[in-house]
């Protein structure tokens, strides 16, 4: 028998290790869903914790080599750059926001949402909202440890393309 | 050149997916029926080409051929059997079937959480870059 190792002579592009991350979160994500009897929205919130507290711990090591943010926007602008090209491969296509706290970050083929459903595919639209509790909890956990108490919503009109709403809580 | 069909087998023999392109001639029987039969001839190929084998038979069955078409068989070692029909002309088919599996079979059905495993392949997606793949191939 041929021995292999997961080195990555065996698997140059890397494939083992980036999957691992889709396939363990597939696994959350129906594991939660099995869990709940009624109320899929209150299990939902689960997932959303789970990403905050992993967004939370994250933010430290990926900020480390900055220096402290000017502003909100700031913290924005690194989230859609290097945090989502970190995390996902890519940037955040689309940013908008109402300079009141308000930002829509849109993502036009979300990694957990590409292998669903090609442009206008509206076969898993009733599913795939399930997919984006974690990453909203991401979010939010990332932003609450750079000092932006948020709530972050995600929102689905055409697979493979979502947009995440962010309403910052001004004190 | 031409490719007239495809079946994709789970390990356990259930068609998880057919497609076909270019077929004059329809079995006369129901989808149903021609899976398993179709299962069960590459079932008492694989066994006797392994019994039969004077050498170590590696890869084992690869395709056969008629005088009117090919029938080229891939089986990975997880048992997934792709088996695609084409015209005689066809050659080296057997990187358009890994292809299949490498590049649509795994990042569209085993990396979709919502496609379940073993079962008839549902998702639309996958359809279109089957398609996709088959059409742009040298061989359609």
């Amino acid at each position: 028998m041929k021995q292999q190792g997961l080195d990555s002579k065996a698997d140059p592009t890397g494939e083992g290790v980036q999957s691992l991350f889709e396939y363990l979160h597939a696994e959350m994500v129906t594991y939660v869903l099995s869990k709940a009897d009624n109320d899929k929205e209150e299990e939902l919130s689960r997932l959303e914790w789970m990403g905050y507290s992993v967004g939370y711990r994250i933010i430290e090591r990926l900020s480390r080599e900055w220096s402290r943010f000017k502003d909100e926007l700031d913290i924005i602008k690194f989230i859609c750059t290097d945090f989502w090209s970190t995390l996902y491969h890519k940037q955040i296509d689309n940013l908008r926001t109402n300079h009141h706290g308000i930002y829509m970050l849109q993502d036009n083929e979300f990694r957990l949402l590409a292998n669903i459903g090609s442009k206008g595919s509206k076969q898993y639209l009733r599913e795939s909202p399930r997919l984006l509790a974690f990453s909203c909890g991401l979010l939010r956990g990332s932003l609450a440890n750079l000092g932006a108490v948020s709530t972050v919503t995600a929102e689905i009109s055409a697979l493979p393309s979502c947009i995440f709403h962010i309403k910052v809580q001004r004190m | 050149m031409t490719i007239h069909n495809l079946y994709i087998f789970s390990r356990n023999g259930t068609l998880l997916y057919y497609s076909e392109w270019n077929r004059l001639n329809k079995s006369g029987i129901t989808m149903e029926e021609e899976a398993k039969l179709m299962y069960g001839m590459l079932f008492s190929i694989k066994s006797f080409v392994s019994k039969i084998s004077p050498l170590d038979p590696k890869e084992g069955f690869l395709y056969y051929k008629t005088s009117k078409y090919t029938l080229h068989y891939l089986e990975t070692p997880s048992g997934l059997k792709f088996v695609l029909n084409t015209d005689n002309g066809a050659q080296n088919i057997r990187g358009l079937l890994q292809q299949l599996y490498s590049q649509v079979y795994l990042e569209y059905v085993v990396k979709n959480p919502l496609c379940q495993l073993n079962e008839p392949i549902q998702s639309e997606l996958f359809k279109q870059k089957v398609d996709a793949l088959i059409k742009h191939s040298q061989y359609f």
